[in-house]
């Protein structure tokens, strides 16, 4: 037994998991910083909540260690079973008296659990579970819907909360099929759909008009009329510049194509119209510029990149915030969505250059871990990973510096939330338990 | 990962360091600046009297943009006003040169009184504070043209600081306007105090960041006398005109009345508005105009045979002795005695004696065209008058102070009678021009030009410029300028004959009127041609004639002669201030002079 745990201590990998403690102590010092207050400035506070937060992450690295000591096998074989627990959980959450609005969590003395977080890491062992199975292709249809299946329930869920943020997160495995094959084209194609649907989203918001030849017009359908003359310039320019060969062959293909594109715009109009509230609106025209508006909807945005932009070349110091704090104010959910600002403010540009940097090592790491696996599950697993703490950082930092609307997801490791930090934990530590065996697994 | 991360450290890198507005709204954010205001100088008379004092007051302000969740009705309730002021409030502080996210005036000038009553309640009212200040109030209700007033800085001198001045200035300071609270207006305001806040999200102020006291304003020691400032004032009750009293050994005043004289403290306060237009407008008598100084276009009238006399004797074209005949066919006389010398001519004021004098100093033979001789003249002429002070600019320190005019030849030449159709050069000679050898035709002075003549013949030949304040501050000192003496180019020797005359003038002649017991009072009548009405009577004097206390000039406007009225009040006024009590003849003097009215509500003043 001390033999063994010797074993993975002396395998687990060592940059990765320095990264993790760094990020994770980072963190909590930044939700002390955010939530601190003179009245009562020790650390270790139940009333407060870093109080909460130091007692989730030791029950985090407890857990951590736990999960080292867990044979790869029962990890991998326990996967469903995980997947069937959390599932559950996702459903009867939702009888839960509403938090905020949402039911979302279940209370526990002081405390509450968040069982949208652990499906994070559920999904993805039952992901890797399933195409690590023998005889699974990615390419094949049936497989495509199963994973697809495996997605849409823990999301559907979710989404009944509501919680449109974590659902989104959902969005990254792509990521992951890709990696394992899934064709190119059907990343691709969702990039195109993006941005075409974020332009078509703009246009609508922008509610300007045109005026061609003395017609005047919303900008939308000039757009709409745009994207009809690409998609045929393109179908002729393919079909009979680059590629004579393909002609006639790529027709379908380039028809059907277009009349998704158009397809599209048309649904955004309509939903910006039909089934976005007038808060959604809100956002994207704050987020696209068409309004700065400081006191209404744009309010979050205002005060967050008034505090990152207060902290200057080298920030103002630890503790030394005037906006991202609790004795301010400021920023509304400082210590939470928004612990990037606070980060920024007190340490300034050079900080949050460090916190990327550190961050995206951390990714790279998770990568280079993923890529490094015989085991098809471990590598499928790193990638979820990788891919969901990817996208929470993604929009999580690009809301906050005004990249994005504002999305209610967590910067992982430094949001304070218990169950996040519990969540994103028993993920690392799975990956560090597996890599660690990584040359004792033949498949 | 990498093109995100480049993506997001490009846009870190522009808002945190390369722009500066993040920084710049942030500080909007946190950054709570409260001005302190210092306290504004006092004003003291000569004898240590308070002329103007403050009185504690509090202003409303708010800040429109943050406004919000208010009980309207409440708040109305507790400022007792309507809802539709309100609104009219709110509005005024969010339009023009108010911004919406700065604080503007809501309610001024609460007395603390008031204040102390809406105080608890102003802080749960989002968006509204409450400043503590200091308004101007006058023990002696006395000297309103003089002291000025305080009031809110216009919009226009806020934009002229803000462009052209020192930035000193918020839009919610109050500046002096006028009379010596604009000219002292940097020495009385002090220095201005802050303190920064750092305030949370509610707009509670948490941290005090810094605070700069805030610098009283200087003290002023004025020259003025107020127990005679009062009863001058007292004196002019119903009617229009002038008094300006001068020490002439100094050159400080000791009175600057204007008739009809209001009371300062109308000017002080929220009823502010309501009074400056009924001043200004609605009153016929135009209130409002300082007169002493910035009626410049009174004629001397016969008070200016001093000028003539002395300027004569001085170019030595008569000698004290020369006498001419009382040739009423020159210009009109009454009868008196030969006039054998400038003493004689002087005392019975003889018209034709100072035409033939002014002949003299205009046509002195020196070229054959009479034209080019009294270009010559004149301009020898207007240089003597102009040392005596007339149509120069004194240099009071009052603002507003008018340079009144003594004709040269350019004036003859390209402005009289019109400037469209003036005589031209070479167009005219003394012929033309002599009514200005008795102090009428086109000379035009102000009171103060006139007393301060008086306190030139009281020192037998100079003057310091009349001026109001002795020192700025308990230990400050004059200003330099006010101690520097200007000599009339008239040498002393040759007062005497003046000062006897002048003597003569209130023992035996036009101005006996202005007679005290067993103290030798100088004077010269003036009557002033005013074709609307009954002519101006004036009356300059200074006495004791051996070591001057006091010099005088008096303007009654429609007084009809000089012995009539100026000369009786400004016996009064040397008596007031050389002794205090006045005599049982003075009494009596004094209820005629109270009891007189005249005004002329139907002149078109300009």
């Amino acid at each position: 037994m001390e033999n063994r745990a010797k074993n993975i201590i002396g395998k687990v990998d060592v940059p990765l998991l320095v990264l993790f403690l760094v990020l994770v102590f980072a963190g909590f010092f930044t939700v002390y910083s955010a939530s601190f207050s003179e009245e009562s400035p020790q650390i270790y506070s139940m009333d407060k909540a870093y109080g909460k937060q130091l007692v989730w992450i030791g029950i985090s690295l407890v857990v951590g260690i736990l999960i080292l000591t867990l044979e790869g096998n029962f990890i991998r074989n326990s996967a469903y079973i995980v997947y069937g627990i959390v599932g559950l959980m996702l459903l009867i959450v939702l009888f839960m008296p509403a938090i905020k609005g949402a039911h979302s969590w279940f209370k526990i003395g002081s405390f509450t659990l968040q069982p949208s977080e652990f499906a994070k890491f559920a999904t993805s062992l039952a992901i890797a579970h399933f195409l690590s199975t023998s005889g699974v292709k990615i390419q094949d249809a049936k497989t495509k819907v199963i994973v697809f299946f495996l997605i849409a329930v823990p999301g559907f869920l979710i989404l009944q909360q509501p919680d449109p943020g974590t659902l989104l997160v959902f969005f990254s495995f792509i990521f992951v099929m890709y990696r394992e094959g899934l064709s190119g084209n059907i990343l691709l194609g969702m990039f195109f759909a993006v941005i075409i649907g974020v332009m078509a989203i703009f246009f609508k918001a922008s509610d300007a008009n045109v005026n061609v030849f003395g017609w005047e017009f919303g900008a939308n359908y000039l757009y709409l009329f745009v994207i009809v003359v690409a998609v045929v310039l393109i179908h002729f320019g393919i079909t009979y510049l680059v590629m004579p060969r393909y002609r006639g062959k790529k027709y379908i293909t380039n028809i059907v194509g277009g009349a998704m594109a158009l397809l599209l715009v048309f649904s955004c109009n309509y939903a910006y119209d039909n089934v976005f509230k007038d808060r959604h609106r809100d956002r994207f025209e704050v987020m696209f510029g068409l309004k700065l508006d400081r006191k209404g909807v744009g309010y979050n945005s205002y005060q967050a990149l008034s505090a990152i932009g207060s902290g200057g070349a080298v920030g103002k110091g630890y503790l030394q915030g005037t906006l991202s704090n609790d004795k301010y104010k400021h920023v509304p959910e400082q210590s939470t969505d928004f612990i990037f600002c606070s980060w920024a403010e007190e340490w300034g540009f050079l900080g949050s250059l460090i916190l990327i940097i550190v961050y995206a090592a951390f990714l790279i790491r998770i990568i280079m871990i993923a890529e490094r696996q015989k085991s098809k599950f471990t590598r499928i697993f790193g990638y979820c990973t990788a891919s969901i703490l990817f996208f929470h950082f993604m929009i999580n930092i690009a809301m906050v510096i005004g990249l994005a609307p504002v999305i209610g997801i967590p910067l992982p490791f430094f949001s304070k939330g218990g169950s996040a930090i519990l969540g994103f934990s028993i993920m690392i530590f799975i990956l560090l338990r597996m890599d660690s065996e990584r040359k004792d697994v033949l498949r | 990962m990498l093109v995100v991360s480049l993506v997001f450290g490009v846009r870190l890198l522009y808002v945190q360091v390369l722009n500066d507005d993040w920084k710049n709204r942030a500080e909007q954010i946190t950054h709570h600046e409260i001005t302190i205001h210092p306290a504004r100088g006092l004003l003291y008379d000569r004898n240590g009297e308070l002329l103007v004092a403050v009185n504690q007051v509090y202003d409303i302000l708010v800040t429109p943009k943050e406004v919000k969740n208010i009980d309207t009705l409440q708040l109305c309730e507790l400022f007792q006003i309507s809802k539709e002021e309100f609104l009219q409030k709110i509005e005024y502080a969010s339009t023009g040169y108010n911004v919406s996210y700065k604080s503007s005036v809501f309610i001024e000038s609460m007395s603390k009184e008031e204040y102390s009553r809406i105080a608890p309640n102003l802080k749960s009212f989002n968006g509204f504070e409450s400043t503590r200040r200091t308004n101007r109030g006058y023990p002696y209700s006395v000297a309103a043209h003089v002291l000025g007033y305080v009031r809110k800085i216009s919009a226009e001198q806020y934009e002229e600081d803000q462009t052209l001045g020192e930035k000193y200035y918020n839009q919610n300071d109050y500046v002096g306007v006028t009379g010596l609270e604009k000219v002292y207006e940097k020495e009385l305001r002090g220095e201005r105090g802050s303190a920064y806040y750092l305030r949370d999200y509610a707009g509670n102020d948490k941290t005090n960041l810094d605070e700069t006291y805030a610098v009283a304003g200087e003290n002023l020691y004025t020259s003025l006398d107020v127990k005679l400032q009062a009863y001058g004032e007292l004196l002019m009750t119903n009617k229009l005109g002038s008094i300006v009293a001068i020490e002439p050994s100094t050159g400080e005043i000791l009175t600057l009345i204007s008739a009809p004289s209001f009371d300062p403290n109308k000017l002080s306060g929220r009823e502010f508005s309501e009074n400056y237009k009924e001043l200004l407008n609605n009153d016929t008598l135009k209130p409002i105009i300082n007169r002493p100084i910035y009626n410049d276009n009174y004629r001397p009238g016969s008070i200016f045979k001093l000028v003539q006399s002395l300027i004569a004797m001085q170019e030595g074209v008569i000698t004290e002795n020369t006498g001419f005949a009382c040739n009423k066919a020159l210009i009109n006389c009454h009868s008196h005695e030969h006039p054998s010398n400038v003493q004689i001519a002087i005392q019975h004021s003889c018209n034709p004696y100072f035409y033939q004098v002014y002949k003299r100093l205009i046509q002195r033979g020196e070229k054959t065209s009479i034209f080019k001789d009294s270009r010559l003249g004149i301009e020898k002429w207007n240089a003597s008058v102009k040392s005596f002070g007339l149509g120069t600019k004194l240099n009071t320190d009052i603002p507003g102070v008018k340079t009144g005019r003594i004709p040269d030849a350019n004036y003859y030449d390209n402005e009289f009678p019109s400037k469209s159709n003036p005589y031209g050069k070479h167009r005219w000679a003394f012929s033309t021009i002599y009514s200005n050898s008795i102090g009428e035709g086109e000379i035009g002075v102000s009171p103060l030009q006139m007393a301060n003549l008086a306190a030139i013949i009281a020192n037998r030949g100079y003057y310091y410029t009349p001026h109001l304040v002795k020192k700025i501050g308990k230990d400050g000192e004059k200003r330099p300028e006010y101690l520097e003496k200007h000599f009339a180019m008239a040498d002393a020797k040759y007062y005497d004959p003046v000062v006897n005359a002048m003597e003569q003038v209130v023992l035996n002649g036009t101005a006996r009127g202005a007679q005290i017991d067993s103290l030798s009072v100088c004077g010269k009548t003036g009557t002033v041609q005013n074709e609307t009405f009954n002519d101006h009577s004036v009356f300059i004097a200074f006495a004791p004639k051996e070591n001057p206390k006091i010099a005088i000039a008096v303007y009654v406007e429609y007084g009809t002669w000089g012995g009539l009225w100026a000369a009786k009040i400004a016996s009064l006024m040397i008596e007031k201030y050389l002794r205090e009590e006045l005599s049982e003849k003075g009494k009596k003097k004094e209820q005629e002079v109270l009891d007189a009215i005249i005004l002329d509500k139907h002149s078109d003043f300009k």
